[in-house]
């Protein structure tokens, strides 16, 4: 008895479209259970995707960071001539100090202030691997001049090139514009600028500041030559240098990208938050699913049980019932991701976070939509089942 | 004749499965609108339940300040003008900064650990272990400070005589007390003037990030606020304890979009509930068809299949709101726990009504939908 035989009615496909509005109103129940699951997960992903995009632009395999800087939040800075003994080391190529500093942003309209975070670097070195930034590198060489990311929070007023306001208490000029976002230690935004122009805002800012020089920076980026093993090196600077920095490999698992995500991901409540959002919304895809199936298995209850008579099997039955709820499944998740996708974009403008839908991702709610509506049919299922061919048409 | 046939009623206990899977479907929807806004509730709260200890009424801040973990200083000469004003019986300095601190066990991680400072001789916080005279002795000493338990575990034992250091001086901790950091703090300490002097040197006592104001008895803090506004140059912001609050929290909430997340997730929850009831109302009026169409045909007007539909809609929402919200209750509990009181979710009968009103809302339109099906039939078609 073949099972899913294509020669023979296609009865679940029939049954699923034979009233087209039905099949409709389905369809969309099974795509809101899904851009409920997209939602959370975006949200989640979004929060922990946004704190690492700068760390992932950083042009170097090997990192070199304050042992006390647990995360891009906390402002510890090290000693930069240890960058100087990084670079007599075998593998590597160059080793480049990034200064970080926060300072308020004047909005030029409102005129309200918002801590922004500024990145700076010597502009002969290719710290960032963002193009539009080396693009404008020289316009950056020119004295109180930054570029603004466009995707910071709109409170901080307009991000064009051609604004002049105010930077920690001193005349900035913006001479261009790149495309970060925003993340919880960037405040509510980032600016770029040259090394010298960092020490002219951020060198002499009172005794409640921290007042910075080219004695000390925030991050090593170490570029390595290409036969270079990254783990390698990181050892060997390990083993050489001085307990009072801390090197890693940028990527891999426990690189420095990785070591920012699992920080946000471990000391927050939002891994609990979204995850627990999310199977809820699971649970009432199951439910919205069961709903569709149920209704159906009800309504054709007479022809299921004459089919029972006839001899079918109920694992026939069975596999009606299981086919209707992949082919809901599956194009149900079409809409339910597109208009996902449309939703992502809509919250990445309104709060600056990074909504990214890898295709790791869409495969894993996929599962989990094929699995929830696999659930669901397998409940229904029960009650056709247990149908007593000679109950349904009782005298 | 006056006993009517429920019809609404009856429709739906009829088929009992089918009333089930509804309520479990009306009693998700409510689930998770009372989860988002019981996240949103508890992360409010966290930003600004440590306001609760503060000893004052009104508050001086630099209208800079976006919050109250990175203030802007402001002169101290602003609060010997305060006391001037009538109604104000004391001006307190109150310090605040992050310093450096070193997990005294292995591996000794370090964290930013935030730390209020104030003169010991002004009554500026609540909390009873820092109240009477042995308080004010141990944090008078050189280098001791007081350890909120609520800090984070990763900061190490909390017991009093532990010795460790702060920004790389040697700290000792000489008390305990329970307040909370909020959002920007993981954990808190609470020192003396001089203490602060000595751990966030080179900062000067003549600036100050808070000054918390104490008002006679009797004394409007209305009227009050706005003598010191008058009266103050713009260089300070006045708010009254309130104000304070929702400054904090307006920020927190804005800025990490956490108000746009669950506003969202309340807003997909409420249309996931929409659909919901939607498909139960419109299998229901499709199956009755023929019924409603004869009983048009007998001469019921629209408005009493109308009435039927829109019945059932408001049982559905009180029949699915009840279990909901008991399963909300539990799942708050078991935030609770999970996050060891890191989340403080809490129900308050505002939230129970609001959400009330949205699953009624929530069946009310659904039905509107679904009945449109229902008053176009053409009795005549249906037959």
């Amino acid at each position: 008895m073949a099972f899913f035989s294509f020669k023979r009615v296609p009865l679940a496909w029939l049954n699923l479209t034979h009233d087209r509005k039905k099949f409709a109103t389905s369809l969309g129940g099974v795509a809101f259970a899904v851009l409920l699951m997209f939602v959370f997960t975006g949200f989640m992903n979004a929060l922990y995707d946004s704190q690492v995009q700068v760390l992932n632009r950083l042009n170097g395999e090997v990192i070199v960071i304050n042992r006390l800087k647990n995360n891009m939040f906390v402002p510890r800075s090290f000693a930069r001539r240890r960058l100087y003994q990084v670079r007599a080391f075998d593998g590597v190529a160059d080793a480049y100090p990034l200064y970080i500093s926060d300072g308020n942003w004047k909005n030029p309209e409102t005129k309200k202030s918002f801590a922004v975070r500024t990145l700076a670097f010597n502009l002969g070195d290719p710290v960032l691997d963002m193009p539009e930034v080396n693009e404008q590198i020289s316009a950056l060489q020119l004295p109180n001049t930054a570029l603004i990311d466009t995707r910071a929070r709109a409170e901080i007023g307009p991000t064009d090139a051609g604004i002049v306001s105010e930077l920690a208490e001193r005349e900035l000029k913006i001479v261009g514009t790149f495309e970060l976002g925003t993340d919880f230690a960037a405040g509510n935004g980032n600016l770029i600028m040259s090394d010298i122009n960092f020490l002219r805002y951020f060198a002499n800012r009172g005794p409640e500041e921290v007042n910075r020089s080219f004695a000390t920076a925030d991050v090593g980026v170490v570029k390595l030559t290409a036969d270079a093993s990254p783990e390698k090196v990181v050892t060997a600077l390990q083993q050489a240098l001085p307990n009072d920095v801390l090197v890693l490999t940028k990527e891999g698992p426990n690189g420095f990208v990785n070591r920012e995500r699992t920080y946000w991901q471990e000391n927050t409540s939002i891994g609990f938050v979204f995850t627990l959002l999310t199977t809820m919304s699971f649970f009432v895809g199951i439910i919205l699913v069961y709903q569709i199936l149920y209704t159906d298995v009800a309504d054709h209850w007479a022809e299921y049980a004459t089919l029972k008579a006839m001899g079918y099997s109920n694992l026939y039955l069975l596999g009606v019932v299981l086919q209707e709820s992949i082919f809901l499944s599956v194009l149900g998740f079409i809409p339910g991701c597109i208009i996902s996708y449309l939703l992502y974009t809509g919250a990445a403008n309104a709060t600056g976070l990074f909504f990214q839908m890898t295709s790791e991702r869409v495969v894993n709610l996929f599962l989990a939509t094929f699995v929830m509506c696999l659930v669901s049919g397998a409940i229904a299922v029960r009650k056709v089942q247990a149908t007593d061919p000679a109950e349904v048409f009782g005298g | 004749m006056r006993r009517r046939v429920s019809v609404a009623w009856l429709n739906l206990m009829h088929e009992r499965t089918r009333l089930l899977v509804a309520i479990a479907g009306v009693a998700f929807a409510v689930l998770l609108i009372f989860m988002n806004l019981g996240f949103l509730g508890a992360l409010t709260t966290t930003t600004i339940n440590f306001y609760e200890q503060f000893n004052a009424d009104i508050f001086l801040s630099s209208p800079e300040t976006l919050e109250v973990s990175t203030t802007t200083v402001f002169p101290r000469e602003r609060l010997y003008q305060a006391e001037g004003i009538t109604g104000v019986r004391r001006a307190m300095p109150l310090y605040s900064g992050y310093v450096l601190w070193r997990n005294p066990e292995p591996p000794n991680e370090s964290k930013a650990m935030f730390a209020w400072a104030y003169n010991l001789d002004d009554p500026v916080f609540l909390m009873p272990e820092l109240q009477g005279p042995e308080a004010k002795q141990a944090l008078q000493q050189p280098n001791v400070v007081f350890f909120d338990r609520l800090s984070r575990p990763e900061y190490g034992p909390s017991d009093i005589g532990t010795v460790t250091e702060a920004d790389r001086r040697q700290v000792t901790i000489g008390g305990n007390y329970s307040l909370g950091g909020g959002f920007a703090a993981d954990g808190t300490i609470i020192m003396s003037d001089q203490n602060f002097a000595r751990y966030l040197s080179p900062r000067p006592l003549s600036t100050v990030d808070t000054g918390l104001i104490q008002l006679e008895s009797g004394a409007n803090p209305e009227r009050v606020k706005r003598a010191l506004e008058a009266a103050l140059p713009a260089d300070v912001e006045v708010f009254t304890k309130a104000g304070i609050m929702r400054r904090d929290q307006t920020f927190w909430i804005s800025s990490t979009s956490i108000g746009f997340i669950f506003g969202l997730g309340v807003l997909v929850s409420f249309v996931v509930g929409i659909v919901i009831v939607y498909q139960i109302l419109y299998t229901d009026i499709r199956d009755h068809l023929p019924e409603y169409a004869t009983m048009k045909a007998m001469g019921y007007r629209n408005r009493y299949l109308f009435q039927i539909v829109l019945k059932e809609a408001l049982l559905l929402a009180a029949m699915g709101y009840v279990p909901g919200f008991i399963i909300s209750l539990g799942l708050y509990e078991l935030t609770l726990n999970a996050t060891a009181g890191g989340l403080p979710v809490a129900m308050n009968f505002r939230r129970m009504v609001f959400v009330l009103l949205l699953t009624i809302g929530m069946c009310s339109v659904s039905g509107l939908i679904s009945v449109r099906k229902a008053l176009s039939t053409d009795p005549a078609e249906v037959f």
